[in-house]
């Protein structure tokens, strides 16, 4: 996106307006606070300014000892006054804001959680989120700056209402006849000078200042690179998983390499820093702190020629400065709203993110007899993004209770084959059945319940046994249990002394257990156990076992499966000898279909080779010897 | 409030910096730092000067032309010092200080990249290793902070002379409440600090799983399973109940500063009563105008806020000098597996390049911890240009035992030999140059296709790099990627990137392997994520792939073990077995049993499904 280009008065505002509406929902009370703070921060040194200009002017005036002892008193007394009620609002305002801070990405996990998976598994939306994110880290800028603008705006606003008020007397108060020449302060000119220098030395100031800061929003694309470039080259490469590959490769080299050349943007901002950058922000300093002179000067001569006393010398003063420093303020806020309006853009984008899939409402019928009847009538995809097709006409019925095995080589289309009927995606031509009902006009929830699922690269949580097993809070004991022992951790199970309450894994919990790649993935199966659902699909589930334990998974798969409808995904071909019927992949189609006999005897089909690539290993002695002399001979 | 005792005091980590700064030729950081405390000195002193003195002028009634010159004198120096102070302190910020962080950055990235293995599991030196991460890692950490805050002590101490000088005109005892004030109140302020540094660990825990929480939302893998449990709910659950745990934290911790606020102010109102009361005393005795009423009253101000800045900023400099010297500890951690010259340890031993010999000889090795030996009492010779298969079940120490022979942990009992030296004599950074391998969990580096090939972004040979990729069975697809050879591999780091799928990974970093061209030769599990026709591939080219060099294979897949020269079985940390394959399924033990276990299911004959269901 363009950052640099100018985006209108309104939209920048609609583009706060919606964030604050965010932060409103989640917590009304940010705002409160920083309400009730910006007001008492605002009228308290108006407060004190005042009664401390009145007792200057006691002194120099009557010097009355009891008004004296009066003023000093509520001087004292409106100190400790408002100093209390300032710093409870102060903790109300930091106590909120220190949760909103914590809370602040709830808004981008509950969008997470809740999208499409098409869109989830878009990289242009995980594009959006680490920009978002990275945006957030360097310098802030994005929605969670809004709580943060509307305290500047409201009390630059309360700012310069009281100092309004205060000034008021500055040109009110006329300078006496006797004064001669300087009588001419009293012109009412004055206050249109005045207040013209202070409107156009604050916009100067502002105009300065954000160009200084276009400097270095000019250099975001380098600084977001640099960024990355730090975190994974510093931090990442030295992750511990990464170490033993780092030492066989010496990969600290290039990774120190790529860090030195690629830094850009710190050469880049060092030379603004002293250069052009610098300076403006320089100027724009001294331009702000130019028209203190003048207004001091002004405020003299009025004294001077008698038009007030001293103490009101200090009460101009202040509240003056005020005044300007609330225009200021409200300028240079608008300049923020303004550099920021681009960053709220990419949020906005994300979290409008459509989630596109039709969800129809129906639902699935509850039948006994497991009878779920899938069909994928001509079915084609292809993702998103790409032009090229995974699938290509595809017409497939799986029967009811059979075992289906999945065969092919990487990128033939298998994975993404069960993707659609998981509809983790939809078609892109053709339809799929659910006994006979497109499955788009099922309700999802409902939809997704007729599946249960151990993907290849499964995750488990760091969160009890128990509530991964059924996947939230709540869980029945006895089943779980039942789950786990019939997928193979049941000795494990008796082991632990926290029984289903352990934790997985150590993040959060000390007495947490650490998996072995075998155990997690009997944890995942007995998870799609526990789901009971009359679809089971089993992607590789045993590329992590030794060939003991995949021995173990093939005898139990038949338990598992049940009455249910399997499916076995599988490089190790073995598995297809546990199944009734075999689907061979290739290049997005399903070119064989049937039971392993009858594929073997295709002789120039793809299963053939599949097989052979593997079986040539395990075959007789004297077959495999000519088997490989053979090979070995190509 | 460290409670344990750090190695380096304050003192010694503020020259330790200076040091590191004049050895980068970063000469300005201390100029830089003295500058801007002088001109926020000034600019202070001007401020707090600028009404008095011009109402002076108003009060005796001065000629307007003095007034004039004044006023003009105070409001230029106002705009030099705080034009001045802005540039300086944005130079500050870009220039000098961040190469500093940045130099330390690399030093503990190096540290961590290059340190033993062994430390890496060592739960003491990850503590350390975090902080220290910690320490290099933003503009607030210790590395950067410190010239702040060493910049603002000099301030502090500057501004409070500067005011005591001033204030000798008053009371002493003016003085003494103020600094005794100021100094409480510091101490109050502290307390609440210290509260919330003991609940440090508790706040990090909370970080730590709203972190996880927002990692994992957003990772693909588990967005699958999300979906198909329908776990969304449950995640916003144990979110939503970290989130009320912050709540009652920070309502804790908000309760204790306002505390901490409401008994300062009390002391300000006490400071602020004997100041005016004292003040007020003198003007009405006449001793004192009433312009300087108002400058010592604003002096007696701002001297307390010298006096706590001066206590914050020390606070600061201890709590950041605990961390530089963590940081400091963990660079100089002494090496066991290098030439150290700290520890004075040197060694020599000249590592032959050539395939040599490597031999276990009684060697025994335990976790620290564990109760049991992971590898008990192996011996072992691999002869040069030998092919030699390892299998066993899982947690047979397979993969405990390569990473002891590419020496990444050294044996608790026996030695490994290399051409007879044992390998502790050879620097380890230099013996790992040995190996080539590939392991279960790898590192892909996100720069192009040919970087990964190589592991260098200088002096690549394509002409290899293509030879190993074809090798590696990967050609056609460097081929076909946007920017063949200079395409980016990830998005972590380069946008433009592809991800590659798992086979793709492993055959990538196979072509890595053949790249590097080391005597010896590592691969465990290096087909797991192959489908059948690319995994007989590359059993097919395996002589043609490893040559003449030593060669170590390790595989579930016991087809893999029929072209090594040799098969090892391992069962619980010792060499059963070992043979050729014939000769293992002869001998019919472990080997035999996982072979028959695995080739039934291929074997022709049963073929009906009633005799399937037979076997099962």
């Amino acid at each position: 996106m363009e950052k640099n280009e100018k985006i209108s008065f309104k939209e920048v505002l609609m583009l706060h307006r919606r964030g604050l509406m965010i932060f409103w929902r989640m917590c009304p009370s940010i705002f409160f606070s920083r309400l009730c703070y910006a007001l008492i921060t605002g009228v308290t040194p108006y407060v004190m300014v005042y009664l401390s200009a009145r007792l200057v002017g006691e002194m120099v005036g009557n010097r009355e000892e009891r008004q004296i002892i009066i003023l000093v008193v509520s001087v004292l007394a409106a100190g400790l006054l408002l100093g209390i009620i300032s710093d409870c609002i102060k903790r109300w305002k930091l106590y909120a804001n220190a949760a909103i801070w914590q809370d602040k990405d709830r808004v981008l996990i509950h969008k997470l959680l809740d999208m499409d998976f098409a869109a989830m598994d878009d990289s242009n939306t995980h594009n959006l989120l680490a920009q978002i994110q990275q945006n957030a880290m360097f310098g802030g800028a994005g929605i969670f700056q809004i709580p943060e603008y509307f305290e500047k705006c409201v009390s630059a606003a309360v700012n310069i209402l009281c100092a309004v008020f205060l000034t008021m007397g500055l040109f009110i108060k006329k300078v006496p006849d006797s004064a001669g020449t300087l009588g001419k302060l009293n012109h009412p000119i004055w206050i249109v000078v005045l207040l013209g220098m202070l409107f156009l030395t604050a916009m100067l100031a502002c105009h300065i200042h954000q160009k200084s800061n276009k400097y270095f929003t000019g250099c975001i694309h380098e600084a977001e690179l640099g960024n990355r470039i730090w975190g994974f080259f510093m931090f990442e490469m030295a992750d511990i998983e990464r170490a033993m590959d780092m030492r066989i490769y010496n990969q600290q080299d290039i990774s120190l390499h790529y860090f030195d050349k690629n830094n850009n943007f710190a050469m880049l901002m060092e030379r603004l820093a002293k250069g052009r950058m610098g300076l403006t922000k320089g100027l724009s300093a001294v331009v702000a702190v130019s028209f203190q002179g003048v207004i001091d000067l002004f405020i003299c001569l009025k004294a001077w020629a008698g038009a007030f006393d001293i103490g009101m010398v200090t009460q101009y003063i202040g509240s003056i400065s005020a005044l300007y420093n609330g225009v200021e303020a409200l300028l240079k806020t608008y300049g923020d709203l303004q550099n920021n309006a681009p960053f709220l853009r990419t949020t906005f984008e994300f979290l409008d993110i459509p989630n596109e899939m039709y969800q129809g409402s129906l639902t699935v019928e509850k039948r006994q007899d497991r009878r779920y009847e899938i069909e994928f009538r001509d079915v084609s995809f292809r993702y998103p993004s790409s032009e090229e097709w995974v699938l290509r006409h595809i017409s497939f019925r799986f029967h009811v209770g059979e075992r289906l095995a999945i065969v092919g080589e990487n990128g033939s289309g298998k994975t993404t084959f069960i993707k659609l009927l998981c509809r983790l995606y939809d078609p892109t031509e053709g339809v799929i059945l659910l006994n006979g009902i497109d499955i788009r006009k099922y309700n999802y929830r409902e939809y997704m319940s007729v599946f249960a699922v151990v993907f290849q690269d499964f995750q488990l949580l760091s969160c009890s046994l128990g509530e991964n097993m059924a996947a939230g809070k709540i869980y029945e004991k006895e089943k779980v249990e039942q789950c786990l022992v019939k997928a193979g951790f049941g000795d494990r199970l008796r082991e632990l002394p926290k029984g289903l309450e352990t934790c997985l894994y150590k993040n959060f919990d000390k007495e947490g257990i650490e998996l072995s790649g075998g155990e997690s993935q009997k944890v995942a199966l007995a998870r799609a156990l526990y789901k009971d659902a009359p679809f089971v699909i089993l992607d590789e589930p045993t590329a992590a076992l030794d060939p003991e334990a995949e021995q173990k998974v093939y005898e139990k798969f038949n338990e598992i499966a049940g009455d249910k409808t399997a499916i076995y995904i599988s490089h190790r071909l073995s598995s297809c000898r546990l199944c009734d019927v075999i689907a061979v992949f290739d290049k997005g189609n399903i070119v064989q279909h049937g039971s392993h006999e009858s594929l073997l005897k295709e002789t120039e089909g793809k299963y053939y080779q599949l097989w052979y690539a593997q079986a040539q290993y395990y075959i007789e002695e004297q077959e495999r010897q000519n088997m490989w002399k053979k090979l070995m001979a190509d | 409030m460290n409670r344990e005792k750090p190695k380096y005091t304050i003192w010694q980590n503020v020259q330790y910096m200076l040091a590191i700064a004049w050895k980068n030729k970063v000469y300005s950081v201390m100029a830089l730092c003295v500058l801007a405390s002088i001109l926020q000195i000034l600019s202070s002193l001007t401020g707090m000067l600028i009404t008095p003195v011009i109402l002076r002028c108003v009060e005796k009634k001065a000629p307007l032309i003095t007034l004039f010159i004044t006023v003009f004198v105070f409001a230029v120096m106002l705009m030099v010092w705080s034009g001045l102070s802005t540039y300086v302190e944005c130079v500050n910020s870009w220039a000098g200080r961040a190469d500093i962080r940045r130099y330390l950055m690399q030093m503990v990235m190096k540290k961590s990249c290059t340190t033993s293995y062994p430390n890496l599991e060592d739960p003491e030196v990850l503590r350390i290793r975090r902080q220290a991460e910690k320490a290099v890692r933003g503009t607030r950490e210790a590395t950067e902070a410190v010239w702040t805050t060493l910049s603002e002590i000099l301030k502090n101490i500057g501004g409070f002379i500067i005011y005591l000088w001033m204030l000798t005109a008053v009371d002493p005892v003016v003085i003494v409440v103020t600094a005794l004030t100021a100094v409480l109140g510091y101490m109050i302020k502290r307390r609440a600090k210290n509260w919330q540094y003991q609940h440090r660990d508790e706040i990090a825990d909370y970080e730590l799983k709203t972190w996880y929480i927002l990692r994992k939302s957003q990772d693909v893998k588990l967005a699958k399973d999300l979906r198909i449990f329908g776990m969304e709910n449950w995640l916003k659950d144990v979110y939503a109940s970290v989130m009320t745990l912050y709540r009652g934290y920070f309502f804790r911790r908000e309760r204790l500063y306002l505390l901490t606020d409401c008994i300062n102010v009390v002391f300000a109102v006490l400071r602020n009563g004997i100041a005016y009361s004292y003040l007020i005393y003198m003007v009405l005795a006449d001793n004192l105008l009433v312009s300087e009423f108002l400058l010592y009253f604003a002096a007696v101000g701002g001297f307390t806020t010298w006096i706590g800045g001066i206590l914050d900023a020390f606070g600061m400099l201890h709590e950041q000098s605990l961390d530089l010297s963590i940081m400091r500890e963990y660079l100089e951690m002494p090496e066991t597996f290098w030439s150290d010259s700290k520890t004075g340890e040197k060694k020599e031993v000249p590592l032959t390049k050539e395939s040599g010999c490597l031999e276990l000889r009684g060697v025994s090795f335990r976790y620290p911890g564990a109760k049991e030996d992971t590898i008990h009492k192996m011996d072992l010779i691999l002869s040069p240009g030998e092919k030699l298969a390892v299998v066993g079940m899982n947690g047979a120490g397979k993969t405990t035992l390569v990473k002891l022979l590419c020496g990444f942990y050294n044996p608790t009992e026996g030695e490994i030999l290399y051409n007879g030296v044992d390998i502790r004599n050879y620097d380890r950074r230099e013996y790992y140059s040995l190996f080539s391998a590939v392991f279960q969990k790898f590192s892909v580096l996100e720069t192009t296709f040919a970087e990964n090939v190589a592991q260098t972004d200088e002096g690549i040979d394509m002409e290899r790099v293509k030879q190993c990729v074809e090798k590696a069975g990967l050609a056609k697809l460097a081929e076909s990627l946007p920017d063949g050879y200079q395409t980016h591999i990830g998005r972590k780091v380069f946008l433009d990137g592809t991800e590659l799928s798992g086979g793709e990974l492993q055959k990538l970093m196979l072509a890595r392997a053949l790249y590097k061209d080391a005597p010896i030769l590592v691969l465990d599990e290096p087909t797991a994520a192959l489908d059948p026709i690319s995994e007989n591939d590359i059993y097919r080219r395996y002589y043609e792939m490893t040559g003449s060099h030593t060669s170590i294979y390790i595989s579930h897949r016991l087809a893999s073990t029929r072209f090594c020269d040799r098969i090892i079985y391992m069962n619980k940390g010792k060499i059963t077995e070992s043979g050729t394959h014939e000769e293992l399924l002869q001998a019919g033990g472990g080997y035999a049993r996982l072979y028959e276990m695995q080739s039934k299911y291929y074997r022709e004959g049963m073929v009906d499904g009633e005799e399937r269901k037979n076997i099962l």
